[in-house]
């Protein structure tokens, strides 16, 4: 109730939570205004920090210049360029790396012979740090998309494949062979039993294999690019533009969040069976 | 009462000279010893005894889900080879798939038959109603109690129209309230059902009160030490613990299991 009446760029009533805190801020309400606080402290802060502390340009740059650049870069239309660049990387290795990474974990997962083959192999390829590859991708595939996208698939693959191999094999062995006795066939067990357990891992697996992914994005176009977030950072730290390569920096902290937020979505949907578990208690 | 057409006829089970046989590190343990039973049509048959005595295993025997190493055992004059659909099996607790929700898990055997979802509707309602569920299809396994989702297993068992059920322990891990109620629910649903049923248990006073006839196994390598004939009227109430009978049953079957 008291909200309305608070300065504009104040910080939000925190101690009034208290006493009305049950009708005037709704419990989900504290979700967003506690995060939010801690925003405008750090943006504060980083403003300060630029003005009075850091002042020399070559190493820092206060919040008002950073936002000044960004304005500066999206009404030329290269920020929105930057973005599409590296999202559109990001999406089509993601997407690869989804299809193939499920479907080699249900192989691995489901045959005793293929994991005898592979498995100590994709371990080793897990361990290793594949966008040490990305020179080679780029003389292969050339300094446009595909070779970034590539270096996303390779980085996202691995935790997909192995938590969808886990996935298919922590099957309930109970719930296989109810579906062996009501004369499940091979492939219906795959399907209708061991799929569907497996189906939390392999979204754990793409959430992990996302935040690898970004990371092969810009690893990716600070080896060589024409255009993506990683190449405007690159270019702009080459020409001590430190503005501009903070608005890199936070337009690459904000596709995370986005992406992250939207596969909390996801698993939320997709595991809908289980939520209110631990409420229920049963 | 919910009027069940099971469409298939109730089919006797037959076991002659039935062994098995597990080896374990290197050493082997015979976990049932010649074994012979013979199952009327639409009897209500209970194995009794002591953990550890074979009985889940004869029962997976029955249902093809494991082989003997010696003997045979036969549903109708067919030697079980493997799963049939004319069996029906009743897990204990936590069978059912916590991604699907009642109505689901109900049709899943009817599903695997390659029945459409139009199809199955009709049954796996009619099934749901039998069991007394009706208003928590939508409900998944985790927001049901442990009564409500032994009835979805026995639900889902029935939906395939099976000649026989087989229920391994599947109130042993309730409790006493629940289990009496499931008890009674489980008479009813037989009834109407009209299906052979063999049914597992290590409680006495379950077997005497379910059964037409309660064979008693002896503990490891289990044998059949005895078969007895039940005779109390049906329907029978709770009651029916009380009576010098029912007593009678409970004294020799707890002496011969001793």
């Amino acid at each position: 109730m008291e909200k309305p009446n608070q300065p504009a760029g104040s910080l939000p009533p925190v101690a009034a939570e208290a006493d009305s805190s049950e009708v005037a801020v709704p419990r989900n309400w504290r979700g967003i205004t506690r995060p939010l606080t801690t925003l405008v402290i750090i943006l504060i802060g980083w403003e300060v920090i630029g003005r009075y502390v850091l002042t020399n340009p070559l190493f820092f740059a206060p919040l008002s210049e950073v936002a000044e650049a960004a304005v500066q870069l999206w009404s030329t239309g290269e920020l929105q360029k930057h973005i599409w660049v590296s999202f559109s990387e990001l999406m089509q290795g993601t997407f690869a790396a989804i299809v193939f990474g499920i479907a080699a974990g249900v192989g691995i997962g489901i045959s005793q012979r293929v994991r005898d083959y592979t498995e100590i192999y994709i371990t080793a390829l897990y361990a290793t740090p594949l966008v040490a590859v990305t020179p080679l991708l780029i003389l292969w595939l050339g300094i446009g998309v595909f070779s970034k996208a590539a270096v996303v698939f390779l980085t996202a693959v691995f935790p997909i494949l192995i938590n969808t191999a886990a996935g298919i094999r922590s099957t309930d062995p109970l719930l296989i062979e109810v579906a062996r006795s009501f004369c499940g066939t091979r492939s219906q067990i795959i399907t209708k039993v061991m799929l569907p357990a497996a189906v939390p891992f392999m979204l754990t697996g793409i959430r992990l294999g996302i935040g690898r992914g970004i990371v092969g994005v810009v690893v990716g176009e600070l080896f060589g690019a024409r255009a993506g977030l990683g190449y405007l950072i690159f270019t702009s730290g080459q020409t001590f533009e430190v503005p501009a390569l903070f608005v890199g920096i936070l337009a690459l902290a904000a596709m995370g969040v986005g992406l992250t937020f939207a596969a909390q979505l996801v698993e939320r949907y997709a595991l809908r069976w289980r939520r209110s578990t631990e409420m229920d208690g049963s | 009462m919910t009027e069940l057409k099971t469409g298939v006829r109730p089919a006797t089970v037959s076991v002659e000279h039935l062994e098995m046989v597990f080896t374990a590190r290197g050493r082997r343990q015979k976990a049932l010893e010649d074994i012979n039973l013979t199952i009327a049509p639409g009897e209500f048959f209970v194995i009794v005894g002591p953990s550890g005595c074979g009985k889940t295993t004869l029962l997976r025997i029955l249902q093809g889900l494991a082989h003997p190493t010696g003997g045979r055992a036969l549903i109708g004059d067919r030697e079980v080879t493997g799963p049939g659909i004319d069996r029906g099996f009743v897990f204990q607790q936590d069978a059912l798939y916590p991604w699907r929700n009642v109505t689901r898990n109900v049709a899943f055997g009817l599903e695997l038959q390659g029945i459409t979802k139009a199809d199955a509707a009709k049954r796996t309602q009619e099934m749901i109603e039998l069991v007394g569920l009706t208003g928590f299809e939508t409900y998944y396994p985790h927001e049901l109690s442990g009564g409500m989702r032994q009835r979805v297993n026995l639900a889902r068992a029935l939906a395939i129209a099976p000649a026989i059920l087989l229920m391994d322990e599947p109130f042993a891990a309730l409790d006493a309230l629940t289990r009496e109620s499931m008890q009674r629910e489980l008479l009813r649903i037989a009834a109407a059902a009209g299906t052979t049923i063999v049914f597992i248990t290590h409680q006495i006073d379950e077997a005497i009160l379910l059964g037409d006839r309660v064979a008693v196994f002896s503990p490891r390598p289990g044998r059949v030490r005895e078969i007895i004939s039940i005779d109390l009227p049906r329907p029978r109430p709770e009651s029916v613990k009380q009576s010098p009978e029912f007593q009678a049953y409970v004294g020799h079957i707890s002496a011969l299991i001793g």
